[in-house]
């Protein structure tokens, strides 16, 4: 089985919804990128090494900035974050930043060392609520834009509740955020409702003209956890012919059990698939993002166990193939 | 009756022979339909947002229609522009506030001029760009940032600036950056912080040239045009500022300056604002045409440029009221015998000149890594800031690293 998990991850690498590996390099390294090889670094989830091991063939690298900053820095640290992964992908051979579904660099699979890069934004609060900095974002390469982080925006609702003090007023989307949405659909940026309340999720479903993603989040119904989606919501998703790109983060799989491991993720797939159909689903692992990752994946080397579990479970290879990456490169390409 | 046809063939000649005025005027256009000028600094972006708040579908920001600005479609037409760097400027009073995102709003209302006026815009970000520009007969329009303020101090934003499309940022606007004096520090208005270029200053303008943006040095003060000259690898330009010799305005370049612009190859594109012309508030062409003269004599054919500064300004010389009147200043200059070769240096073969060779050298500084030193944060000011990312360099690290990691990871979980 693990054999058969590898031969189709050689074949149809992974494109994974969402990582915050850029935010740990300035953290740790202040984005300077001569203080430390990425190929080699252990102190975080993610490494060149580990992606390849992993079989990731594309990385959606999250250029987050804390709700902290919402009204002051946002957009110049949003900015420090994108140049930092233009540089990296610039300066490792393995690396490729990548900003269309069309042509070699993610459809492509013949070169098993390369790894797309692209960007995604996390937080509305990036913006500063103008139309023309997210225009620019675009034009600099970011490709999905998460509407909130855990703070509400001037436009836009967050599951999260009392971490910060932000608009407490503002439900779901306003006037202003369904601007901000149809913008994203006229630019071809895709919208990603990981991280928004329901309400946010369900006005960007309704007004939506291309598919939505949801880039690093789980299943409420096998754990009621604010960050997962709700089975309602999923078959909305599956309408809008979305993806959800189910995430790793072990406090949103396992809802406080002890025993969390690749069978309590494979659970999560199970579900999704059985109200949206496994078109739906993809995988976001938010490695670097979090600190506790199930027994067995607890790093981007990992991924191949999630698909040897699925292959066991019944899953046939097109289902696999489609969460791994044809899934969403459906999503992009309506998109665009 | 001989008187009689002597008056015949007087009149006779005068019909002929066009005066001497409508020669050079003529000469200029001819010459102007083959070597349009550049020009290095055009306000009309922030008309767009004083008048329309950036609104380019309303009707009244219609840019063949507009009038009121000194800058439209049909001017620019008449007046033979051919390249045009539009200044994606923001005022001081942003600094340490909402400067980088005004600056983004700045660019991306150029960006949009160009998408919405395909027909006469073409936005560019090279030479060969505005070189292939005068061939279709478009506008070869670039985006200069005016001042640093608008990076707030770093290096990640000047480098997506560039990747914007930004081609030149005038070290500063008229106000100290934590890294470059100002002019109003020659004028004892404000007192000096750097003496030109801080250390950091002079990281900036390293990353300047390996990025390949033109340095633009209108609006500093005298030592940070020395210290950027003699630091920069590559030529230099003022964008708009004209000669410190005929005005002793600050904001003007001094002849020390200004051979030093002749020995690096550098360009002064001079600005028609009265008050640095005339050092009054009232100017007319000639006095335009007397400081293109004296770059000329002190600096040489090869440093002088137009940077008229419209729609920056409110009052402009008579004969120079908008931006279809270049000819006529062209006319002015051919008049006091500039050769073909000089005029169309400082139409357009000066900028190009200057421009190639920032590019040659980024080309030579490839594979170079990218500045990555960031400011120290004790050199900013302002409390619209975060630190994040600081407290784990050397200096006053207020929390362990791990500790702080472990505070941002648990804010990260939701």
């Amino acid at each position: 089985m693990r054999e058969r998990a590898i031969e189709l991850m050689q074949d149809a690498r992974l494109i994974d919804g969402h990582n915050d590996f850029v935010l740990r390099l300035r953290i740790f390294y202040q984005n300077r990128l001569s203080k430390v090889n990425l190929r080699e670094l252990n102190k975080t989830h993610t490494n060149l090494a580990k992606l390849q091991a992993g079989y990731v063939g594309a990385q959606f690298w999250s250029v987050y900035v804390l709700c902290s900053a919402q009204n002051k820095d946002a957009v110049r640290l949003t900015l420090e974050q994108i140049d930092v992964v233009k540089r990296m992908c610039n300066s490792y051979e393995e690396l490729e930043l990548v900003t269309t579904s069309q042509g070699d660099a993610l459809s492509c699979i013949s070169d098993s060392r390369r790894i797309a890069c692209l960007i995604g934004i996390e937080g509305g609060h990036s913006i500063d609520s103008s139309l023309a900095t997210l225009r620019m974002y675009y034009d600099l390469g970011v490709r999905y834009m998460t509407l909130t982080h855990s703070c509400n925006t001037p436009w836009s609702e967050s599951s999260s509740k009392g971490i910060h003090n932000f608009y407490p007023s503002v439900i779901g989307l306003t006037a202003f955020g369904q601007e901000v949405v149809k913008e994203m659909n006229r630019l071809g940026m895709l919208i990603d409702l990981s991280h928004t309340s329901y309400s946010t999720a369900k006005a960007a479903l309704n007004i939506s003209k291309a598919p939505v993603i949801f880039s690093h989040s789980s299943a409420f119904s096998i754990c009621n956890h604010s960050r997962n989606v709700p089975d309602d919501i999923l078959q909305q998703l599956k309408k809008n012919k979305g993806i959800i790109m189910v995430t790793f983060n072990a406090d949103v799989l396992a809802c406080g059990r002890k025993v969390v491991n690749v069978f309590t993720l494979a659970d999560h797939f199970d579900h999704i698939k059985k109200i949206a159909g496994s078109e739906s689903i993809g995988i976001g692992g938010d490695y670097d993002g979090v600190e506790s990752f199930p027994q067995g994946l607890e790093d981007v080397s990992k991924y191949p166990s999630l698909i040897e579990e699925l292959l066991r479970r019944g899953w046939n290879e097109t289902e696999v193939k489609g969460v791994l990456r044809d899934n969403f490169l459906r999503v992009f390409r309506e998109v665009e | 009756m001989p008187g009689g046809r002597v008056l015949v063939l007087a009149l006779a000649l005068r019909l002929l022979l066009p005066c001497a005025g409508q020669n050079y005027q003529e000469e200029a256009k001819r010459i102007m339909t083959t070597t349009p000028v550049i020009d290095g600094h055009n306000d009309l972006p922030w008309q767009l947002l004083k008048r329309f708040n950036n609104q380019l579908g309303l009707p009244e920001a219609n840019l063949t229609l507009l009038n009121g600005t000194h800058t439209n479609i049909p001017k620019l037409r008449s007046g033979h522009v051919g390249g045009q760097f539009w200044s994606a400027y923001v005022p001081c009073d942003t600094q340490n506030k909402d400067a980088v995102k005004r600056t983004l709003e700045q660019i991306d209302v150029v960006h949009r001029m160009c998408e919405l006026y395909p027909e006469t815009f073409a936005c560019v970000v090279d030479s060969a760009g505005i070189e292939q520009a005068f061939q279709s007969k478009k506008v070869a329009s670039l985006i200069g940032v005016e001042g640093g303020h608008s990076i707030d101090s770093s290096l990640g934003v000047l480098r997506t600036f560039y990747h914007l499309g930004v081609r030149y940022m005038t070290l500063t606007h008229s106000c100290n950056t934590p890294w470059a004096d100002n002019w109003l520090v020659d004028t004892r208005d404000e007192p000096p912080l750097h003496h030109g270029l801080s250390p950091f200053g002079k990281t900036v303008l390293e990353e300047m040239n390996r990025l390949g943006m033109i340095v633009d040095l209108a609006h500093v003060s005298v030592e940070t045009m020395k210290v950027a000259m003699n630091l920069s690898k590559a030529p230099v330009i003022f964008s708009h500022s004209s000669a410190y010799g005929l005005c002793p305005h600050r904001r003007n370049v001094p002849d020390d300056v200004l051979e030093m612009v002749a020995s690096t190859g550098s360009l002064v594109m001079v600005n028609f604002y009265n008050d640095y012309v005339t050092c009054e508030d009232t100017a007319t062409l000639a006095d335009v045409a007397n400081h293109m003269d004296y770059v000329k004599k002190v600096a040489g054919a090869q440093s002088v440029g137009f940077g008229g500064d419209y729609d920056g300004v409110t009052r402009v010389p008579t004969g120079l009221e908008d931006v279809s009147m270049y000819p006529m200043l062209v006319a002015e200059l051919l008049a006091r015998n500039w050769t073909e070769a000089e005029v169309k240096a400082a139409l357009a073969e000066n900028l190009l000149r200057v421009f190639k060779k920032v590019e040659e050298v980024k080309m030579t500084m490839q594979g170079t890594a990218a500045r990555e030193t960031p400011i120290a944060f004790e050199e900013l000011e302002g409390t619209c800031r975060t630190r994040y990312g600081y407290s784990n360099g050397a200096g006053t690290a207020r929390l362990l690293p791990a500790a702080l990691a472990l505070a941002l990871l648990h804010s990260l979980l939701s």
